[in-house]
């Protein structure tokens, strides 16, 4: 498979009055064409960090070093002119807040046709037919009528979806969505995310989905790295991250997930205390002070990202071998 | 055993009014339409339904924080829905409310003791170590009072919230999406927390969320409501296994599991369209405008059914209530695809994945 995004030892901080906000701290990682990639982390893990940084959307006083190729070409320290030729056409973007994503003074059928126009040599009214198309295709009811309205009369949920509208009309390579559901209740984020599905389908884009939900991650994704304190401290196929977790955190954050398809009153266990100061972070492992096996060589050295089974199944842990088939209620009880 | 609290015919309408000088009432937003329900010492009711739907005022009219448009809340038999503030003062003590946000609920000016402390006083029951106690009960430190809440976590500050609701030895806690706010590493220590403080001191829970997952896992019976009237309530192993209203299934479909397997062989009835104005509600069901089952089931005469007439919440015999005319139930989690009955998926979107999913 070709690699499509190539993220090298990104690094981003942010200096204030406290010190520098280390946010993310030498993230590698890559998607390849076609596919859907998770990042799922808690809040201050530096997940939003690193995607905003591939789509140069950081704030000026940011410093980030490291590289991000799209198809092999640098994107860090290009231009804004360059990065918004990029942005939109070959790497869509869907953020939570649906606000700066859309223009409040045009329809929502107009926007779409101006994105399909923008790639195909149409007529305003084959774009605006198109238009309507991509609106049924994202499941917005009655798709005619609507496209001749303005954001602002539709709710949260369906704004939303005229985004991944949006999206499809640019036919991008990559499609990064940022906590695209994380607002909305749970019979519109099922809404939400079977548009991003069907949006997949029409183009073949390949996704990086950054979310808190692990139910999310599970259900759209077919790799997944999993960030704690700016690090990514596991990455695997989807499957081996949920069954056969080699990191302490994502066993922790498994465990301490009360789930709709268990009944009985299992006891869950949380992870006690709370992530680091990014400014201050402790020797060695991050994870350490509220890590259960955490032992000498934690406080000494922080552990980097290594095989833990096969090649492609990583995890930033000294003692990842011994969470072989360990559940979480032994390691955190 | 008699219900702690019994709520019958519960009604809230708050009024709509136009802009300018006049104001002039222009209609209601009718947010507890006919709510019934019980709940029963040392249980835990969960209430759950999403944004807008009348759980959180639901919540407050419990508590008489709010006043009821029309109906009863009975606790320990006794309606106080007409008392005066003067009259609650002595039953605030039995019931309190545990609030969302952490961050706003706890005064900034204040040091963690005279937070905990400030129910006491009120009720001129303040003793230093009942406020230690207390904080010791949450799993806090002594030394943590002299401390502000900034200095807190997310999941200390609603240690805090707890340990103020629990400081008057309370019989009902009202508690309002408690954990919603708190990354999941962290919510299950609240929630853990939640039951073990319900087996120390017998509390009775209406645990108000909209994450069905801490409901199921919480919750003794559990209450679903759309648009102001609860469309089904049950014990929580029959709702999840057996649920029969349309809405609940929908509800429950939609939750994504941490489990790619179990995901990715996963039937979803994803719901076309939004939520109606509560300002004008639909006649009849509430939920026929968005319902899979009259989009896609129903005879014209049993449409007909659904718009004139508002169906009533019944008991299947076994404890468990649905307002459907034509409820059926289907289980949608656990078990294989043998167990799981039709589903029906509605307009739009679900067509195109059902047909992607034969593909």
């Amino acid at each position: 498979m070709t690699v499509l995004l190539e993220v090298d030892d990104l690094t981003v901080g942010f200096p204030t009055e406290d010190g520098l906000v280390r946010a993310a701290r030498g993230v590698s990682y890559q998607v390849s064409r076609g596919e859907s990639v998770g990042i799922v982390g808690e809040s201050g893990s530096g997940k939003s960090v690193t995607s905003l940084a591939v789509m140069g959307l950081l704030p000026r006083n940011a410093r980030v070093s490291g590289s991000v190729r799209f198809l092999g070409e640098e994107l860090l320290g290009r231009s804004d002119d360059q990065m918004s030729k990029v942005r939109g056409s070959r790497i869509a973007m869907v953020f939570q807040d649906t606000s700066t994503s859309l223009n409040p003074v045009y329809t929502i059928g107009a926007q779409i046709a101006e994105a399909v126009r923008a790639h195909n040599a149409v007529s305003q009214r084959q774009a605006m037919r198109r238009a309507v198309e991509l609106l049924d295709v994202v499941g917005i009811p009655d798709p005619a009528r609507r496209a001749g309205g303005y954001p602002h009369e539709m709710s949260g949920g369906m704004r939303q979806r005229v985004v991944i509208a949006i999206a499809m009309a640019n036919d991008p390579e990559l499609i990064i969505a940022d906590e695209p559901t994380t607002a909305l209740d749970v019979t519109v984020q099922a809404q939400v995310l079977e548009a991003l599905a069907a949006a997949r389908r029409e183009t073949g884009a390949a996704l990086i989905l950054i979310t808190h939900d692990l139910g999310v991650i599970a259900g759209h994704t077919d790799r997944v790295n999993v960030m704690y304190a700016g690090k990514l401290v596991e990455t695997g196929a989807v499957d081996e991250i949920f069954y056969e977790p080699r990191m302490p955190y994502t066993l922790g954050l498994l465990g301490s997930l009360p789930r709709i398809d268990e009944s009985g009153r299992r006891r869950l266990t949380p992870i006690t205390g709370s992530p680091p100061s990014l400014i201050d972070l402790p020797p060695g492992c991050p994870f350490r002070p509220r890590c259960p096996k955490a032992r000498d060589l934690c406080r000494e050295a922080e552990p980097e990202l290594t095989p833990a089974i096969g090649r492609r199944h990583l995890a930033a842990c000294h003692f990842h071998a011994e969470l072989a088939s360990a559940t979480a209620e032994e390691v955190f009880s | 055993m008699n219900p702690i609290i019994s709520v019958r015919g519960l009604v809230k309408h708050f009024p709509v009014r136009s802009r300018g000088v006049l104001r002039r009432q222009i209609g209601d937003v009718h947010a507890v339409c006919g709510v019934d329900f019980d709940i029963y010492p040392h249980e835990t009711l969960g209430l759950v339904g999403e944004s807008g739907c009348g759980k959180t005022t639901t919540g407050r009219l419990l508590l008489n924080l709010l006043p009821a448009t029309a109906g009863a809340v009975h606790y320990r038999g006794r309606d106080i829905v007409p008392l005066s503030r003067a009259q609650m003062r002595p039953l605030r003590r039995e019931m309190q409310i545990v609030f969302q946000d952490p961050y706003a609920s706890l005064d900034p000016q204040m040091t963690v003791h005279e937070l905990v402390a400030e129910p006491l006083r009120v009720h001129g029951v303040y003793r230093r170590e009942t406020v230690r106690d207390l904080l010791h009960t949450v799993g806090l430190e002594a030394g943590h009072g002299n401390r502000y809440a900034h200095e807190f976590s997310g999941g200390q500050r609603q240690r805090i919230g707890v340990a103020r609701a629990l400081a008057l030895r309370p019989k009902v806690l009202v508690l309002d999406e408690p954990v919603s706010a708190l990354d999941v590493s962290v919510q299950a220590g609240i929630v853990n927390l939640l039951e073990d403080l319900q087996d120390e001191f017998g509390l009775s829970y209406l645990f108000i969320s909209h994450d069905l997952a801490v409901v199921r896992h919480v919750a003794d019976r559990v209450a679903v409501m759309y648009l102001g009237r609860i469309v089904e309530i049950a014990p929580v192993e029959d709702l999840f296994v057996r649920a029969a209203h349309p809405y609940t299934q929908a509800l429950i479909s939609a939750i994504p599991l941490p489990d790619p397997r179990k995901e990715r062989s996963r039937q979803r009835i994803i719901l076309a369209g939004d939520v109606p104005s509560p300002v004008d509600p639909p006649s009849g069901c509430r939920f026929r405008t968005r319902c899979p089952k009259f989009a896609g089931q129903l005879s014209d005469g049993e449409r007909r059914r659904c718009a004139e007439e508002a169906p009533a919440l019944t008991d299947n015999g076994e404890g468990h209530l649905t307002a459907c005319h034509y409820a059926e139930a289907m289980a949608l989690v656990q078990g294989g695809a043998d167990q799981r009955g039709p589903v029906t998926l509605g307009t739009g979107i679900s067509a195109a994945t059902a047909a992607d999913q034969r593909r």
